[in-house]
């Protein structure tokens, strides 16, 4: 992994067009991140991502069409 | 041949399903882009069939507004993706689990699908609410009822 230090109002550049701002750090452990990316790039918080993630893989447990269809 | 009907799949043959484009696929299925909707008769429920990976099947249901109220609002660069005219309508769907729970089917409103029906497109819109409940409880199992 890369580590780069920033201070409060420095960005990082990645490629082109990611301009990742580092806008305030609140009691000292809480980073406010500005990020300005192309309209087709999506940005998530990683935690949250990796639960969708892990609940459409539970979601798909199974055959769909057969649970649909089960009972009949 | 059987003949699939659905909200999104009027009457069509299965050589003639028509195929929805999710550009950025699902979470966990970034690679699975193309889908179909394919309703076998049971109430509000469709089953989300990837035409790439046969596993990739999701059982779905529409956004309902009086249990959920109103519909999610999309952001600008959702809109785009979607493909979305000013006056085109959107359907929103949700991606049920019938495995979580014992008791209840599930239904995930932190991540439903947005569909574009007039350009086949569709996207899954993760919400940051943290509030926003991963395994609602929709329906009872139905070997229970």
């Amino acid at each position: 992994m890369m580590v780069i230090r920033r201070k409060v109002g420095q960005a990082i550049r990645i490629n082109d067009d990611i301009r990742l701002v580092i806008l305030d750090i609140q009691d000292g452990r809480i980073t406010r991140f500005g990020i300005e990316a192309p309209e087709d790039i999506a940005v998530h918080r990683l935690e949250i991502y990796e639960q969708i993630q892990q609940e459409n893989k539970a979601a798909i447990a199974g055959d769909a069409l057969a649970w649909l269809k089960q009972g009949e | 041949m059987t003949a699939i009907t659905s909200p999104l799949q009027p009457t069509a043959q299965p050589s003639t399903i028509r195929e929805f484009s999710f550009p950025r696929g699902l979470a966990g299925f970034p690679e699975a882009s193309r889908f179909a909707f394919i309703y076998e008769g049971k109430g509000n429920m469709l089953c989300m069939q990837s035409l790439e990976y046969e596993e990739a099947s999701f059982i779905v249901t529409p956004w309902d507004t009086t249990r959920l109220g109103e519909a999610p609002a999309l952001s600008k660069e959702q809109r785009t993706c979607l493909k979305l005219d000013q006056d085109d309508h959107i359907m929103w769907m949700l991606v049920l689990n019938p495995f979580a729970d014992k008791t209840w089917v599930t239904a995930n409103l932190k991540a439903p699908i947005a569909i574009n029906e007039k350009q086949l497109m569709g996207l899954q819109c993760i919400r940051n609410d943290a509030d926003l409940e991963l395994r609602y409880p929709w329906m009872e199992q139905p070997s229970l009822t």
